[in-house]
């Protein structure tokens, strides 16, 4: 009985989502669609923890012929996942119902957002629940197309033309990786596989050996540089700073907090199969401690340079994924630290988009120079903003500092002084940056005129949780989230 | 006799190549990557004269239709009714562009020897680079977004042809690759729609700052 269940508990945690986007044609206002978008997160989350459960209790779920298969690193990405998407839907009922009574926002546009927002939360689970690396390509590509039109939900010419950059790279790197599965398919060959075999990740794990090493460079080299586009590895990563600033709040926070993840997460799908073919680790950890390295440098830069608080976020965004991707190269602790970090990055990352959203709202700017006082005009989102943006830059009690520093540790214990230094360097640099700009906009003088804000339950609830969730895993790891990241990090030949 | 088809229809995608990197006039670029696509359809064909099945058969019918016929066609109405310039609008020359081609080819013929892939001939596969590089070439140096297209389109022919010359047996993965065509539907559907014209000269100098570093 149990059994069945958990066959079909995998596609319909796909498809659910996008069958669920007809309904949102019976609403008739505007908030009414957005609390059923919110209704229908809520729902996948559910059926969600329900999957991750029974990985738990009962280890790997296969289902659809073997095509779809959860095990604990998928499990742990669909966490994370479903976190945000659920804490994203809420805020974005708050921030969309603010700008529907600033004249900016319709029913129309909100039965598009949430058709668009629900459909790419069905994308994106297949691309983590895929087993087989033909389909996660597929899942990845709709997630590409879908999440386009979200950041031109308002059709203004600068979000047109970040649109249009995203997609014309992004593409590229779709296509760059398609040529990529293609060079890894045509390593198979000595292996035999036959048709509904065929790119299965857990066979080629099983027969590696067969595997002709020599494409699977090749091959690995083409998935880094086109999903590496996607997840915003530097020096790809031109389009995620406008695409980031030019989406609407509550799309940042998911683009920046999850969809970069997810285009991670294609690639580490890879790191193991490389390793078990070339018999030894370190090739691929190799590339990913070389791109990790590069994006924390160049994010850093750009970092110390803005002025911009949303393209601020979203050079963090690549300075983030590039410490995601260190930690997975160094291999052994550092692969834990990484996979620690994703949930800790997606975090502070969505509150601090939550934040920029509603302090944008009420400045009507994201200049940082502009926006001065939050603290004070703002207590809720200010307070968020301050302590997300310190969170980010990895200050001491919250959980960044500790998944940074497992990362610093795992670059000491395997002797990589290099990769050490560059890595402080670009944390350092990223810290005065940062925080230069945290204490000017919480202490300096509000501008003339601007109210105190009243603070709401709910807006407290979205702010207060992300924040007290990484001040808490900052100071206490609690045992079923250790033994989950070690089950998970151990599939990644980690620790 | 095919083998001889084979290279000849190689030669054309090489030359079709020079042509969009020369081409002064947006609606001959758009013919050539038309052309392009029919060639690409009979390569497909002439490589799997001994084993014709259904399968390739349905993917070349899909690929002259789409690439061939459809898109063209789109793009050409697209850029009638944006009323845009016809002009590439290149940021780098004409000259420039074919020195960089045959730049492109050179470094082709060293990735198509140095790859030793399980091919039928080297050459396919060099041409395969070729069509990427150039294609990607194009979408970088060309400004108009119907000429990005078209750069898209001919890196595309490039994956094609390297499916067919590296995993031409591979079942179901191929038929994937008609996907990437989505993606220009797409793009047509933004120029048509949105009236993209030209990645930066609808917006102004002031604002094109605030989208910098």
């Amino acid at each position: 009985m149990i059994f069945y269940f958990r066959e079909l508990l995998l596609p319909a945690l796909v498809l659910m989502p996008v069958l669920l986007v007809p309904l949102s044609r019976l609403f008739r206002t505007a908030r009414g669609a957005l609390w059923f978008g919110f209704a229908g997160n809520s729902l996948a989350g559910l059926a969600g923890c329900g999957a991750i459960v029974c990985v738990f209790l009962f280890g790997k779920i296969y289902a659809a012929g073997d095509w779809l298969m959860l095990d604990m690193l998928s499990a742990w990405h669909l966490a994370v996942l479903l976190l945000i998407t659920m804490l994203c839907s809420l805020y974005s009922v708050i921030y969309f119902l603010r700008e529907s009574q600033a004249g900016k926002f319709d029913l129309k546009t909100a039965r598009r957002y949430v058709m668009l927002s629900l459909g790419s939360l069905s994308a994106i689970v297949l691309t983590l629940l895929s087993n087989n690396l033909g389909m996660m390509w597929v899942g990845l590509e709709a997630t590409t197309l879908l999440t386009a039109f979200l950041i031109c939900l308002n059709a203004t010419p600068t979000a047109l033309e970040a649109m249009w950059k995203y997609l014309l790279m992004c593409s590229v790197g779709v296509a760059l990786a398609f040529a990529g599965i293609l060079i890894v398919a045509a390593s198979t060959s000595a292996a035999h596989f036959e048709q509904p075999e065929f790119l299965l990740w857990s066979r080629m794990m099983e027969s590696a050996g067969q595997l002709d090493a020599r494409l699977l460079k090749v091959g690995f080299i083409f998935l880094v540089v086109g999903f590496g586009t996607k997840a915003g590895l530097a020096p790809m990563h031109s389009w995620l700073p406008d695409a980031h600033s030019q989406a609407p709040a509550p799309v940042s926070a998911v683009f920046s907090g999850f969809l970069l993840n997810a285009a991670l997460y294609c690639i580490l799908r890879y790191v193991p199969l490389l390793d078990a073919a070339l018999g030894g680790g370190g090739w691929a950890g190799g590339i990913l401690v070389l791109f990790g390295l590069v994006s924390i440098l160049i994010a850093a830069v750009f970092i110390v340079a803005q002025r911009d608080l949303k393209r601020l976020l979203a050079y963090s965004s690549v300075e983030h994924m590039g410490i995601i991707a260190l930690g997975i190269g160094l291999g052994g602790l550092g692969v834990f630290a990484a996979l620690f970090h994703v949930l800790n990055h997606s975090l502070c990352k969505t509150l601090s988009f939550f934040c920029a959203g509603r302090l944008d709202q009420k400045y009507g700017a994201h200049d940082m120079r502009k926006l001065t006082g939050i603290l004070k005009t703002s207590p809720v989102w200010g307070t968020g903003l301050f302590g997300g943006l310190l969170a980010l830059i990895g200050l001491a009690p919250f959980a960044v500092f500790i998944s940074e520093f497992l990362v610093l540790k795992a670059a000491w214990d395997k002797g990589a002084i290099w990769a050490l230094a560059l890595f402080v360097t670009g944390l350092c640099i990223v810290f005065v940056g940062v925080l230069r700009h945290a204490i000017a906009m919480a202490w300096e003088d509000a501008p003339h005129g601007m109210e105190r804000e009243r603070i709401r339950g709910l807006e407290l609830f979205l702010m207060a949780l992300p924040l007290a969730t990484l001040l808490t895993l900052g100071l206490w790891m609690p045992e079923p989230l250790n033994s989950f990241l070690t089950q998970a990090a151990a599939i990644l030949g980690g620790k | 006799m095919m083998n001889n088809l084979v290279d000849l229809v190689l030669a054309f995608l090489l030359l079709s190549g020079f042509g969009l990197l020369g081409s002064s006039r947006l609606v001959s670029c758009i013919r050539i990557s038309a052309a392009q696509g029919i060639a690409l359809g009979f390569l497909i064909l002439a490589g799997n004269f001994g084993a014709l099945s259904l399968r390739v058969m349905l993917i070349v019918a899909a690929v002259v239709a789409l690439k061939g016929f459809v898109f063209p066609r789109l793009l050409v109405r697209a850029l009638r009714e944006s009323e845009t310039s016809r002009e590439v609008q290149p940021f780098v020359g004409y000259v420039g562009s074919l020195v960089i081609g045959v730049v492109i080819l050179i470094v082709s013929f060293w990735l198509g020897l140095k790859a030793a892939l399980p091919v039928a001939s080297s050459l396919m596969v060099t041409v395969a680079f070729f069509l990427f590089l150039t294609g990607l070439f194009l979408i970088i140096a060309r400004k108009t977004a119907v000429n990005q297209v078209v750069g898209y389109l001919v890196m595309e022919n490039g994956i094609y042809t390297f499916g067919f010359a590296a995993a031409g047996e591979i079942p179901a993965l191929v038929e994937l690759g008609v996907l990437l065509d989505v993606f220009v539907a797409v793009f047509v559907m933004g120029i048509a729609i949105y009236r993209i014209n030209s990645t930066f000269d609808h917006i102004d100098s002031d604002q094109l700052r605030s989208l910098r570093g």
